[in-house]
């Protein structure tokens, strides 16, 4: 996903002042995929991730030019980010789990007809070991699909928490504040 | 993971362009520190290390890209995603692998040979995303990426592009 572009950028200027320009544009990014994300749209997750990611990396970098909450948000996008990660590695392996499966039993198939012939022999039984086999990359999958479904969940509820305690309103504000200096 | 190294000598109100200089050489340093061991697979914390290293570059390289000469940042840029791209395809397997073997772990033995022959697959997959790596590498070190960064940093500029 192509980063927005951030108007006003000048070199010349402050960080603090360029950086609150990048830090606004993230985070609006950012709120532009949530609904479509958290409605379960695989493209809008994606979105998603990139713009934490993106508000995180910039957060981290120039969260001290701002008032405290700056810092914390960085956490706060961090978690967002791990969690919407956690869900693509669900998203990667279980198709990955059922390619291979799709593929054994293609095999096993093919083996078992070559096995039993042509002499109208009773319907081929696959050995007992490769039925565990199944059974084993089964569970595996449906495991992902579980794991996935609890992350989601988990997902919403951070959003859920980080809109009632104002995150959006807070991280501009901080952007308005000084850092707090850190005496000697 | 390793933590993000902390740019000593930035303050709020230096000026966009000469924070730039300072972060980028620092993340690209950051980038090259870890280069040593990450095609080993038995090892795979170097990789993850790395591959943390370039995605700070590269968000430092975007957050920071009015400051640079367009076409030396682009090809800079081209560059760290192109390695971004490969350490990645190689930690996704490391990633799915450690997984499956944390799984089979806890199964009876004939769910674990089939878990095994299923990791071993996966095994290939990543001795292919090595390869694809080591290429990514050599060709990082042929177009001297390190010295293009710190050039690239050296030229960070006060004037608007």
């Amino acid at each position: 996903m192509k980063a927005r572009r951030v108007r006003g950028l000048d070199p010349a200027k402050s960080l603090r002042e360029n950086a609150a320009r990048v830090i606004r544009t993230r985070v609006d990014e950012l709120y532009s995929f949530v609904p479509e994300a958290l409605e379960g749209d695989a493209k809008a997750l994606h979105n998603m991730r990139i713009a934490a990611k993106r508000l995180r990396y910039v957060l981290e970098l120039t969260g001290f030019c701002f008032g405290p909450y700056a810092t914390k948000a960085a956490r706060r996008a961090r978690e967002l980010q791990d969690l919407i990660g956690a869900i693509h590695d669900c998203d990667v392996l279980e198709p990955r789990i059922e390619r291979y499966v799709a593929g054994l039993a293609e095999a096993d198939a093919q083996a078992l007809a070559l096995a039993v012939g042509s002499e109208g022999a009773d319907p081929a039984r696959i050995p007992r070991v490769r039925r565990t086999a199944y059974g084993a990359l089964a569970a595996l999958a449906i495991d992902q699909r579980a794991r996935r479904a609890v992350l989601f969940a988990s997902l919403t509820r951070r959003w859920r928490a980080l809109e009632r305690s104002h995150f959006r309103g807070r991280l501009l504000a901080a952007l308005e504040q000084q850092p707090v200096k850190k005496s000697a | 993971m390793a933590r993000a190294r902390k740019v000593e000598g930035i303050a709020p109100e230096d000026s966009y362009a000469s924070v730039a200089a300072s972060v980028v050489g620092v993340r690209a340093q950051e980038v090259f520190a870890h280069r040593d061991g990450v095609l080993a697979a038995a090892d795979v914390e170097p990789l993850h290390d790395m591959r943390v290293a370039t995605r700070r570059l590269r968000a430092a390289l975007e957050l920071f890209d009015s400051c640079f000469p367009r076409a030396d940042f682009a090809q800079a840029l081209r560059d760290v995603k192109r390695l971004a791209d490969a350490l990645g395809a190689r930690r996704d397997l490391d990633v799915q692998i450690e997984l499956l073997e944390g799984y089979a772990r806890e199964s009876s033995p004939e769910e674990r040979a089939a878990l095994r022959t299923f990791v071993e697959q996966l095994r290939v997959e990543q001795a292919e995303a090595n390869a694809q790596l080591a290429v990514a590498l050599q060709e990082i070190e042929q177009e001297d990426l390190e010295g293009m960064l710190d050039r690239l940093a050296a030229r960070a500029s006060r004037r608007p592009r």
